[in-house]
């Protein structure tokens, strides 16, 4: 059943560029993507399906790149939600196997995932909404002070992200 | 017990930098948008929390089961804090294979909730086997930490050799002066009857044999052989083994061993055990239920200890192998040290019988098979068998086991060689 829903969010996955731009280049690239996320699901190795959705996620920014479309966040957050289950479940189901499962686990950790994604699509859509409130404002700025602080601002967020991980708690 | 991050961490950290780099190179805000969820996911999946403390108590249903019974281990887990996923694992032990139920749980736990965990174990073979307790995981939101620990429950299972029932052990040559199920030659107390002479004073009546009398005119009585135990040497061959693990001729030697201890107690004589390797171990003969005790534990511990060094049976003492005790000696006959021994125990007169214990066939299941084992299986059974002919030429009592068949059957020839040599 871990297996079958993973299969699922993997043809979601591909499906997003596919919709964008159903064109030749996209289309090799997405079934590729689903060819190794699909082997990494059945195998239930996470870093096979973590290629899949690289690849996905390339496929994706090629169609954007060539169809152009206008910006849409909510799909775009869908996508990240969807990257975000694919890995947890695919990871669970890789640890599980074997074992056996306590009849209330499955429930708990799929409420659990779906409460950290919410917060995720949430947090996208704080983002997008701040982007949109941002951009004017940003207009006028020349562009190397933009640079420079959406530089520096990565880099402080990149340096933030991996202390957080790598910290061992107290 | 603290958090660690897991190699999850590394695939969301590449899928999220994968959608930054692609944003950037491309100009798109949507693919900015994507990594938003992967970067959230890997903050929240961080836990800054100690991991709730977990209370675990592990018993087995015994601490004592013959090879082939089962042991049902059952842990009871209680948790103060909610744990939202919790994984144990209880290594299997080696010759121990899984019945019912699996060693290997996730569970979920609620505040102040106990939940049990049962799993029921097959004990293959002979071992001290000691279940450590189980490793604890507990996992993070997303399995992006862990935080492992393992539970001390040391408890030992003590898995003693299968008692197969031996109708018919050897019987021994000589008694001793208690009250057993050997018939003595000797004349006394007894209900099997033997020779019948004149009446003498002193007789009981209830002695008188009738029919005897009325035929020669003059009482006679009918005199009565002793029941009598009798002292049983079980000598075990640990100077050498072959075969897989759990099917040694070792193992072989010490289920025939136990066996025999098993029926000659049931025939209250008095057993003790010699195990003659790298180290001489003994048990003292004796008799009841606690001597089958001693010698189950003895020979559980029995194994193959290299040594260079021969050692003598006038090391053993009298009290440990009395002069006119049965010695049945368990061998694979592959160390010349042993054959030695016993050549030199049946040539101090000693009531010895030899259970040849084949290493052919567990020689033949720790190679693959092939045509060219095959032949040397056969060559080697033909070259052991001269080998035990030899030994018989040399007056020594040879019993041919093959260790996958019943030692009853085995034993039924020679039953019949030994039914009339009872001396006193």
């Amino acid at each position: 059943m871990l297996r079958a829903a993973a299969l699922g969010l993997v043809a979601a996955l591909v499906a997003f560029p596919l919709a964008v731009l159903p064109s030749p280049p996209v289309t090799w690239v997405a079934g590729a993507a689903l060819a190794l996320a699909g082997a990494g699901v059945l195998g239930r190795l996470v870093p096979l399906v973590t290629a899949g959705a690289s690849l996905a996620l390339i496929a994706h920014a090629l169609a954007l790149v060539i169809a152009r479309p206008a910006v849409d966040a909510v799909a775009a957050a869908a996508f990240g939600a969807t990257l975000v289950l694919l890995l947890a479940l695919v990871h669970f189901a890789a640890r599980v196997r074997g074992a056996e499962v306590g009849p209330s686990v499955v429930a708990a950790q799929v409420r659990r995932w779906l409460a950290v994604v919410a917060a995720g699509v949430v947090a996208a859509g704080v983002l997008a909404a701040g982007g949109a409130v941002l951009g004017p404002a940003l207009g006028g700025a020349t562009l190397p002070v933009v640079v420079v602080a959406a530089g520096l601002g990565a880099l402080i967020a990149a340096a933030g992200l991996v202390a957080l991980v790598t910290r061992r708690p107290g | 017990m603290s958090w660690r991050p897991t190699a999850l961490n590394v695939s969301f950290l590449t899928l999220a930098g994968w959608a930054l780099f692609l944003g950037v190179l491309t100009g798109r805000a949507d693919l900015v948008v994507v990594a938003v969820p992967l970067v959230v996911a890997l903050v929240v999946g961080r836990r800054a929390a100690a991991p709730p403390a977990l209370r675990i108590d592990q018993e087995a249903s015994a601490d004592r089961v013959f090879e082939a019974e089962r042991v049902t281990v059952s842990l009871r887990l209680r948790a103060d804090a909610p744990v939202p996923l919790v994984e144990l694992l209880q290594p299997l032990p080696p010759r121990v294979r899984l019945e019912r139920g699996c060693n290997h749980v996730f569970l979920a736990l609620r505040a102040g909730e106990e939940v049990r965990w049962e799993f029921t174990l097959r004990c293959e073979g002979r071992q001290r086997l000691r279940l450590g307790g189980p490793h604890v995981r507990q996992w993070g939101p997303l399995g992006l930490t862990a935080a492992e620990t393992r539970h001390r429950a040391p408890q030992a299972v003590a898995v003693y050799p299968h008692l197969a029932p031996l109708r018919h052990p050897p019987r021994p040559v000589r008694t001793q002066t208690f009250v057993g199920n050997h018939v003595s030659p000797a004349q006394g107390e007894g209900i099997e009857p033997g020779d019948i002479r004149p009446f003498a004073p002193g007789d009981h009546v209830r002695h008188v044999n009738w029919r005897a009398t009325l035929r020669l005119g003059t009482l006679h009585v009918t005199q009565h052989h002793r029941e009598r135990n009798a002292d049983v040497v079980l000598l075990l061959d640990t100077l050498s083994e072959v075969g897989p693990p759990g099917a040694t001729v070792v193992d072989v030697a010490v289920r025939g061993a136990a066996a025999l201890a098993a029926a000659y107690l049931a025939r209250k004589d008095r057993v003790g055990l010699i195990e003659y390797g790298g180290q001489l171990r003994w048990v003292r003969p004796g008799s009841g239920r606690a001597q089958l005790q001693r010698l189950l534990d003895t020979l559980l511990d029995a194994s193959v200890v290299f040594t260079y060094v021969t050692r003598d049976v006038d090391l053993i003492p009298p009290r440990i192998l009395p002069p006119q005790a049965l010695v049945v000696a368990l061998s694979p006959l592959l160390d010349p040290r042993f054959v030695r021994a016993a050549t030199d125990l049946a040539a101090r007169g000693f009531d010895l019988v030899v259970i040849a214990v084949s290493p052919v066939g567990p020689a033949r299941a720790a190679v693959p098979r092939g045509a060219v084992a095959d032949v040397a299986a056969r060559l080697w059974a033909l070259e052991r068998r001269v080998q035990l002919d030899e030994f018989r030429r040399r007056g020594l009592t040879v019993v041919d086991w093959d260790g996958a068949g019943p030692l009853d059957v085995a034993l039924a020839a020679l039953r019949r060689r030994r039914r009339h040599r009872v001396l006193a």
